[in-house]
């Protein structure tokens, strides 16, 4: 953090000058460059703050330093390909991108998923909204001071990784769906690793909540700061856990479901008082509730396909192409051209950590998309820091952005 | 009625509400897509004041440009506003169609989620809404002319350096050697609002980017 001479700096008397007896205190409006580049912008966010002494009377956001332009490339590529590129834009939760993108060609397409897909995706949807949430719990934290729940919750953040990583081959922006499926079946053995996971990590949020729950300096320094009531919430856009802890219970899981969410008996969990307490309280309540679903995704799920078995979506099975010549044209004309959606323009809501996240995709009837807007939740959450700060104490304000949990290539896209 | 109790009668077809606001279905919607609505431009304030009464927000805008788009369209631009209810889960989109540098009027004083969301709209289309407290671009750099996701923006070209200064405009060489015409915007910001196109010649003699 750096101050910026934007208004003139305070006057210093000089030695040899004495100060007059009763002089007048020097006050100013004080303006402070937070970041880009400062661990507490969780990536790179530059905040000016105007300052009056330590109570901040406005904040300015500066965005776009990760802006790569990401809608513009995805009317450049295939459709299949521009799942390389959804998981880019929010990478601690990128499976909720994925699906948000796969759902919403495969609505284009007309595809149908087997369940046993649909079952892999909601296991990993859930696993990417713990992964996101730990680091939540362990870099919000480490903000507010607090160094060991980071060592905490990034042990359960590495298992987590690994179970990507085995089923996938990445531990980052995976880009493991496909439209119509998913790119490969899971190895064996993955899901006895996610059922470990599960114990492991029911365990790691008791071990959290002792850590800090009850610390006093964590209960001072986060209850009854940066308050946003459900109305303003609801006015300021606020979608997912930070809706949520203001009272509102909206939950595309529940109220829009989609991968067959809607045979999993999970609750959706509000508080009441908006302030920084209940937005990390609903956050490791929900990872509890992610935990449930899981272990419920794994007991539905049974041996099958992982793709559509449709030729005109999915690529042929590799052996096949020795065998048949219709499997090698198909092959080639998925992998040169890809496929032509019919015209028309589709929105599919999805609920990742953190909150709805929306390709509205139209499609011209050619192989790449005509345009995507990504709906992308950080973005219009980081708005409310210009409310929720103002009049709360610098200190707070890093409390405040930590709890509303940006991340930064999902705000820039 | 208050705005936050879910309404009795729990369905989320918004035809009802549609017709109580008077809206004009979109002719182009097709199934697949989100119930949606034609707006006029002028007519789009007073109808979000009417949803945001009825508890509803804002989720998003999208700005389109229907310039290379296959089949025709009553204007250029299109503005999508994505507006759900957040208790009874009904979704409507309101569509308004812009002509070039049409202004449209600014949402921000119906929903404090306008704000960003016209930013970007601005900044990545260009489309000017007024009333709105701090038009900005957002996400792309200061020194950006233009607006990416227009159809008519150039991309993956940069002019070609040579020695003493000489730029090879690559949109602009190439209209040279085929005949054809060099599209609508060159790599100049201000070619990108089509203002000067025809006067610069191929290659340029001296200067180079502003």
């Amino acid at each position: 953090m750096t101050t910026l001479p934007q208004t003139p700096g305070p006057r210093r008397t000089s030695s040899t000058e004495k100060p007059t007896e009763g002089a007048l205190l020097h006050t100013e409006m004080l303006s402070l460059n937070v970041g880009p580049q400062h661990p507490s912008t969780h990536g790179v966010l530059r905040l000016v703050v105007d300052m009056d002494g330590e109570r901040v009377s406005r904040v300015v956001v500066h965005m776009g330093y990760l802006h790569t332009g990401f809608e513009k490339t995805f009317e450049h590529r295939t459709y299949q390909q521009g799942v390389t590129y959804a998981p880019r834009t929010d990478y601690l939760h990128s499976f909720g991108h994925e699906l948000a993108w796969v759902l919403g060609v495969e609505k284009l397409l007309g595809a149908q998923v087997p369940e046993r897909a649909q079952v892999i995706r909601v296991i990993l949807h859930e696993l990417g909204r713990i992964h996101s949430h730990l680091v939540f719990v362990g870099t919000g934290l480490l903000d507010l001071g607090a160094l060991t729940p980071l060592f905490y919750t990034f042990r359960e953040k590495e298992s987590c990784q690994d179970i990507f990583e085995a089923i996938s081959g990445y531990r980052m922006n995976q880009g493991y769906f496909r439209v119509g499926g998913l790119s490969k079946d899971a190895p064996e053995g993955w899901e006895q690793m996610v059922a470990r996971f599960c114990d492991q990590q029911e365990r790691g949020v008791q071990e959290y909540l002792n850590l800090f729950g009850q610390n006093p300096i964590f209960l001072d320094r986060a209850t009854d700061i940066g308050i946003i009531s459900a109305q303003e919430a609801i006015d300021l856009g606020l979608t997912g856990p930070n809706l949520r802890a203001s009272g509102v219970p909206l939950d595309h899981r529940k109220n829009n479901p989609y991968s067959g969410y809607e045979n999993y008996d999970f609750e959706v969990l509000t508080t009441q008082k908006g302030d920084c307490l209940d937005r990390f309280r609903i956050r490791i309540l929900e990872i509890e509730q992610s935990i449930r679903i899981i272990r419920q995704a794994l007991a539905r799920l049974r041996p099958g396909l992982v793709q559509d078995p449709n030729r005109k979506i999915s690529l042929p099975p590799r052996p096949e192409l020795e065998t048949s010549m219709e499997a090698v044209i198909h092959h080639f004309k998925l992998v040169t051209e890809g496929f032509h959606p019919p015209l028309g323009e589709v929105y599919v809501p999805v609920e990742t950590c953190r909150g709805e996240v929306g390709y509205y995709v139209v499609s011209d009837g050619g192989s790449m998309p005509y345009r995507v807007k990504i709906r992308s939740p950080s973005f219009v959450n980081v708005q409310a820091l210009e409310y929720a700060c103002v009049g709360a104490q610098f200190a707070d304000l890093i409390t405040i952005l930590a709890t509303i949990d940006p991340v930064l290539g999902d705000v820039d896209r | 009625m208050d705005p936050l109790t879910p309404r009795q009668d729990a369905s989320r077809d918004v035809t009802p509400l549609m017709q109580e606001l008077r809206l004009t279905p979109d002719p182009f919607a097709g199934s697949l897509s989100e119930p949606t609505a034609v707006v006029e431009p002028g007519e789009l304030r007073h109808v979000a004041l009417h949803l945001k009464s009825r508890g509803f927000m804002l989720m998003d805008s999208v700005g389109i440009d229907y310039l290379s788009y296959p089949q025709p369209r009553p204007k250029r631009f299109a503005v999508l506003h994505n507006i759900y209810h957040p208790y009874d889960h009904r979704r409507i989109f309101l569509r308004v169609w812009l002509d070039d540098r049409q202004p449209l009027d600014s949402l921000s004083p119906v929903w404090r989620a306008a704000h960003y969301l016209e930013r970007e709209v601005y900044d990545l289309i260009g489309v000017e809404f007024t009333d709105h407290p701090d038009l900005r671009k957002i996400l792309t750099p200061d020194d950006l002319e233009g607006h990416p996701l227009r159809k008519d923006f150039p991309i993956g070209e940069s002019p070609t350096l040579f020695r003493e200064g000489r730029f090879l405009d690559p949109a602009a060489f190439r209209a040279g050697l085929s005949g054809q015409d060099g599209g609508l915007t060159g790599w100049r910001g201000s070619l990108r609002r089509g203002s000067l196109r025809d006067m610069v010649p191929p290659v340029m003699p001296q200067g180079g980017p502003k």
